[in-house]
C-alpha cells in the first residue's frame, strides 16, 4: 500500500492542508505541537473511522479530541492511495450530523462505501488492532531504564502471546483470578455454612439413634422380664390351674377325712368296751380334725395364691403398657430419624446444586482457558518467525553488533553479541530502543502478511545517537517501503542528505 | 354449606435454610395454620378440607397432638384429611394409631373411601398417599357413588411421579368439588369444581405471588361457588433491574430498596439483573443482598461491548481470536460471562 496524497480539510487543528508523499522516505517536519500526531491520526481515521464511544468514555475519546472548533460540520478530508495496483481516492466526514464515506477507485470508477466491507478488503484485512501495532510506531512511553525494559518485554510477550503489544496476558489473566478468587471465597463460605448444617443434622441424628438403641434396649428387657414372670411360658392361667387343684384338694382331703372317720366311728359303735369306743371317737376326730385342717390350710394356699395372682396381673398390666409404650416411642424415633435422614438427603442435593458463585466461578475458568489456549496458538504461529525476524533486523541495524533475540522460560529477553549473552538490563536506552524498532518492524512484516503497509515512525529517534540513527535510516532506504517519519529536529533530512538517499520533506 | 379447602400447608418445613429469615418462615408456617383455624373458630365453616401435605415429613405424635387440639376447639366443623406424599402413610406413620378429636376424619387408606357426613349432606372421597413416589393413577376410575347431596374428592397428586391425573377425566367423572393438594402455587383446573388451592405460606423461592387457601359456600341454588382467600404472612417477588451505561452499584442499590420498600419488606425476593452494563461499573451482586430478604441474585447483564466491532477491530490478535472464539458457536449462559470476562481483563490490562 502506498499512501500519495492526503488532504485536510478540518481535523484537529489542521485546516485546509493537502501533503503529497512519495515512496520510499518522507520526512513530516514540524516544531512540537504542530500536528504530526495529527496527521497520522487522521491516515488511521481515514482508513478505520473514528466511531464514538458510548456512555463517560466518549467525553474524550478519538472524536472529542481531533471535532474541530470551527466548522464542526466539516470534519475530515480525502486520501489518495494505492494498493493491489489499483488507485483509490476515500473522502470521509467524521461529523455526528453529517456522517459521509467515499470510497473511488479511480481506475475503474467503481463508487463504495468504504464501511460496507470493501475497504477492509483493500486494506488485505489487516486490523485495526494489528495497524495500531505495525504501521505506526510511536516511542517508547518509559523514561527510565528499569521501567523500559519491561515495557520492551511487555511488548514482546503482548506480540508473541495475543499478535498485539498492547495487550498483557499476565495482567489478565491476575485480574481473572483475583476476581475467580473473589468467587470462590464466597462459594467455600456458602458450602460451609450447608456444611455445618449437615453436620448439625447428622449429629441430631445419632443422638436419636442412641436413643433408639436406648429404647430399644428397654423393649427386650421387658420382653425378658415378662418371659420370666410366667414360668415354662404358663402365663396368668398357671395360677387358675394351681387354684383349681387346690380347691379340688381341698374337697379331697375334707372328703378323705370324712371316709377314713368312717372306720373308727364304726369302730366306736362295734366295739364293746369303753376304752376302745373312746380310742375310736378320738381317732375319728382326729381324722376329721386333720381333714379339716388340711382342707383350711389348702383354702389359705388358694387365698394366698390368688392375692399373688392380682398382683402378678398388676405388675403384668404394667409391663404391657410399658412395652407398648416403649414401642410407640420407637416407632416415633425411628419417623424422626427418617425424617432427618431426608433432610439429610435434601441438604445434600442442595449442596450439588449449581450455585450462582459456581457459575461464575466456570465462567471465569473457561475465560482463563481460552486465553491461553488462544495464545497457546498464536504464540505457535508466530513466536519462533518473530523473534528470528527480531533479530535479523537487530542485526541490521547495529551493523552486526548485536544479533540473536533470546528469550527464557520466564519470557525475560537478552541479546547476543559476538562474546556473551547481555540481559537487557545491561543495555543502554539507545539499544533498547533499537530492539524496540526491530520488534515493530518484524512484527509489521509478520501481521500485515501480502499487504505491505507504509511504516509510521512517529518521534521515534529522540534518543538515538548519530551513528544508530544513520544505520537505521540506511535500513530503512534498503527495506524499499513507504516511510513516513515525523519529527521536530533536522537530524534525519540532514543524515538522509549526507548519505545521498532520496526523501521527500514535508513541511508542517 | 360453607368449607374451606387447605392444602400443602407443610408444618414443619424449613424454607430458605441458611438465611437470615429462615427460622422465621418456619414459625410462620405454624403460624398462619393456627390463624386460619382461629378465624374457623371466629366463623364457623362446616367442613374443612385438607388435601395432603399437611406436614412437611411424616409427622411425630406430639405434632399430631398439636394439630389435634386445634382442630377440637373448632367442634361445629367436620375436618376430613388425607395424607400427601411428604407426610405419606408408611408402615410405621403415627398417623396410623393416633386417636383424633370427635369431628377428626383421617382417611388412613390408599383405597378411596367414602363417608357421609354427620350433619350436611355431602358425602366426602379421598385417600391418602401410602408412599413419597406413585406412578399409578389411582383416580382414573374412581367416580361418586348414587346419592343425593354433594359429593367432594380429596386427592393429593397430579404429577408424573405422584398419582399422575387426567383431569379431563376428572372433570366429568361426576363430583361436586375436588379439593386437590400437591402443587404449592394456587392453580384453578375448573372453576369452583377443581381446585389445587396452593400452600398457605409459599415454601422457597419458585413459589412467588399470593399464597392462602380456597373458601367454598353454596348459593341459593344449591351451586358452589369458591373464592381465593390470602394468607401468606409474605411473599416471594421478582424483581428485574435493567442496567444501561450510566447505571452504578449506587444506582442500584437505591433503586431496590426502594423498589423493596414499595412493594413490601417483609416479603422475600428474586433479583434478576439484566441490560448491558459500562465496564467501568464494579459490579457487586452480594451487596445488593442488603438490600431487603434478597435470596437470589442472578446476573444476567452483558457487557456493553460492541461486540462486532471490536472483533473487527482486534480481527489478527488475541481479542479479536477470542470474540471469534465464542461468537462462532450458540453460546451457553457461562460462555457468555465467559466472553464477558475474558474480553473485559484483556482490554481492561492493555496499555493502549
Amino acid at each position: 500500500m502506498l499512501i500519495k496524497k492526503i488532504t485536510i480539510h478540518n481535523f484537529g487543528k489542521i485546516h485546509n492542508r493537502t501533503f503529497d508523499l512519495s515512496e520510499g522516505i518522507n520526512v513530516l517536519y514540524g516544531e512540537n505541537e504542530s500536528g504530526k500526531t495529527t496527521v497520522h491520526t487522521f491516515i488511521k481515521g481515514m482508513l478505520y473511522g473514528i466511531p464514538r464511544q458510548r456512555g463517560r468514555a466518549a467525553a474524550n475519546d478519538i472524536y472529542r479530541t481531533y471535532e474541530p472548533w470551527e466548522n464542526p460540520g466539516e470534519y475530515g478530508g480525502t486520501i489518495w492511495f494505492e494498493a493491489g495496483g489499483m488507485s483509490y481516492r476515500l473522502t470521509r466526514n467524521f461529523s455526528r450530523e453529517r456522517r459521509f464515506g467515499e470510497l473511488l477507485c479511480e481506475d475503474t470508477g467503481a463508487l463504495v462505501d468504504p464501511d460496507e466491507g470493501a475497504l477492509d478488503e483493500i486494506l488485505g484485512n489487516v486490523s485495526e488492532a494489528v495497524y495500531d501495532n505495525t504501521v505506526s510506531v510511536g516511542q517508547m512511553k518509559s523514561v527510565t531504564g528499569q521501567n523500559l525494559v519491561r515495557e520492551l518485554q511487555n511488548y514482546m510477550a503482548g506480540y508473541e502471546g495475543s499478535a498485539d503489544s498492547t495487550i498483557d496476558i499476565e495482567r489478565a489473566s491476575q485480574m481473572l483470578k483475583m476476581t475467580r478468587k473473589g468467587y470462590q471465597v464466597q462459594e467455600n463460605r456458602r458450602k460451609k455454612a450447608l456444611e455445618a448444617e449437615q453436620i448439625r443434622i447428622r449429629s441430631g441424628i445419632g443422638y436419636l439413634e442412641e436413643e433408639e438403641k436406648k429404647l430399644q434396649k428397654r423393649e427386650k428387657a421387658i420382653r425378658h422380664r415378662m418371659k420370666e414372670m410366667s414360668p415354662a411360658g404358663e402365663g396368668e392361667n398357671a395360677f387358675d390351674v394351681k387354684m383349681q387343684k387346690m380347691q379340688q384338694n381341698a374337697q379331697t382331703y375334707l372328703l378323705l377325712s370324712v371316709i377314713a372317720a368312717v372306720l373308727p366311728v364304726i369302730a366306736a359303735i362295734v366295739l364293746k368296751q369303753p376304752a376302745f369306743k373312746v380310742c375310736s371317737a378320738a381317732a375319728a376326730v382326729l381324722i376329721l380334725v386333720f381333714g379339716v385342717f388340711k382342707r383350711n390350710s389348702a383354702l389359705r394356699e388358694i387365698d394366698r395364691i390368688g392375692e399373688y395372682k392380682a398382683k402378678w396381673e398388676e405388675r403384668y398390666a404394667k409391663m404391657s403398657w410399658d412395652l407398648e409404650h416403649t414401642k410407640q416411642a420407637l416407632a416415633e424415633k425411628r419417623s424422626a430419624i427418617e425424617n432427618m435422614q431426608e433432610e439429610l438427603d435434601e441438604g445434600e442435593d442442595a449442596l450439588y446444586q449449581e450455585s450462582s458463585e459456581q457459575r461464575e466461578i466456570k465462567a471465569l475458568s473457561l475465560a482463563l482457558e481460552t486465553i491461553t489456549a488462544l495464545s497457546g496458538n498464536i504464540n505457535a504461529r508466530i513466536g519462533m518467525h518473530l523473534r528470528t525476524r527480531t533479530s535479523r533486523i537487530l542485526s541490521g541495524i547495529t551493523g552486526g553488533k548485536y544479533s540473536v533475540v533470546l528469550m527464557d522460560e520466564n519470557l525475560k529477553m537478552a541479546v547476543n553479541t559476538e562474546e556473551r549473552v547481555v540481559p537487557l538490563e545491561r543495555l543502554s536506552r539507545g539499544t533498547l530502543e533499537q530492539i524496540y524498532f526491530a520488534l515493530r518492524m518484524a512484527a509489521g512484516e509478520l501481521f500485515c502478511g501480502d499487504t505491505p503497509f507504509p511504516v509510521i515512525l512517529d518521534d521515534v529517534f529522540g534518543s538515538y545517537d548519530e551513528d544508530r540513527l544513520q544505520a537505521l535510516l540506511r535500513w530503512l532506504h534498503n527495506e524499499d517501503r513507504q516511510v513516513m517519519i515525523s519529527t521536530c529536529s533536522g537530524r534525519e533530512a540532514e543524515l538522509l542528505r549526507g548519505d545521498g538517499i532520496p526523501f521527500n520533506e514535508i513541511l508542517l | 354449606m360453607k368449607f374451606i379447602h387447605l392444602a400443602d400447608v407443610h408444618l414443619g418445613a424449613v424454607p430458605d435454610r441458611g438465611t437470615a429469615w429462615s427460622g422465621s418462615r418456619e414459625e410462620e408456617i405454624w403460624t398462619t395454620f393456627r390463624r386460619i383455624i382461629a378465624g374457623i373458630r371466629e366463623n364457623p365453616v362446616d367442613l374443612l378440607f385438607i388435601s395432603g401435605d399437611l406436614f412437611h415429613r411424616r409427622p411425630l405424635r406430639k405434632e399430631l397432638r398439636e394439630v389435634n387440639s386445634l382442630f377440637a376447639a373448632i367442634p361445629e366443623t367436620n375436618v376430613y384429611i388425607i395424607a400427601g406424599n411428604h407426610d405419606h402413610l408408611d408402615a410405621g406413620s403415627a398417623y396410623r394409631s393416633f386417636k383424633w378429636a370427635e369431628n377428626v376424619v383421617f382417611f388412613d387408606s390408599e383405597e378411596v373411601m367414602c363417608i357421609d357426613d354427620d350433619r350436611m349432606p355431602v358425602t366426602v372421597y379421598g385417600f391418602s398417599l401410602c408412599e413419597n413416589e406413585i406412578r399409578e393413577p389411582l383416580l382414573r376410575d374412581v367416580c361418586p357413588e348414587e346419592g343425593d347431596g354433594y359429593h367432594i374428592l380429596l386427592a393429593h397428586g397430579g404429577d408424573e411421579k405422584h398419582v399422575p391425573i387426567d383431569f379431563t377425566a376428572l372433570a366429568s367423572a361426576g363430583f361436586d368439588y375436588v379439593a386437590l393438594g400437591h402443587i404449592h402455587k394456587p392453580q384453578v383446573i375448573v372453576k369452583d369444581r377443581i381446585i389445587y388451592p396452593g400452600s398457605p405460606e409459599p415454601l422457597d423461592r419458585n413459589e412467588t405471588g399470593p399464597h392462602g387457601y380456597v373458601e367454598g359456600f353454596t348459593d341459593d341454588d344449591g351451586i358452589i361457588h369458591t373464592r381465593f382467600v390470602p394468607a401468606a404472612a409474605r411473599t416471594y417477588e421478582d424483581i428485574t433491574l435493567e442496567l444501561d451505561e450510566e447505571t452504578t452499584q449506587n444506582d442500584l442499590e437505591d433503586t431496590l430498596s426502594d423498589m423493596i420498600a414499595e412493594s413490601g419488606l417483609q416479603n422475600i425476593y428474586r433479583v434478576v439483573l439484566t441490560g448491558q452494563r459500562s465496564p467501568d461499573l464494579m459490579l457487586l451482586p452480594e451487596k445488593l443482598k442488603n438490600c431487603g430478604n434478597i435470596v437470589d441474585i442472578r446476573d444476567e447483564s452483558r457487557l456493553m461491548y460492541d461486540l462486532e466491532m471490536l472483533e473487527k477491530k482486534y480481527a489478527g490478535t488475541l481479542v479479536g481470536d477470542y470474540i471469534r472464539y465464542f461468537s462462532l458457536k450458540d453460546t451457553t449462559e457461562v460462555e457468555e460471562k465467559a466472553l464477558d470476562y475474558g474480553l473485559q481483563a484483556l482490554l481492561e490490562t492493555s496499555m493502549r
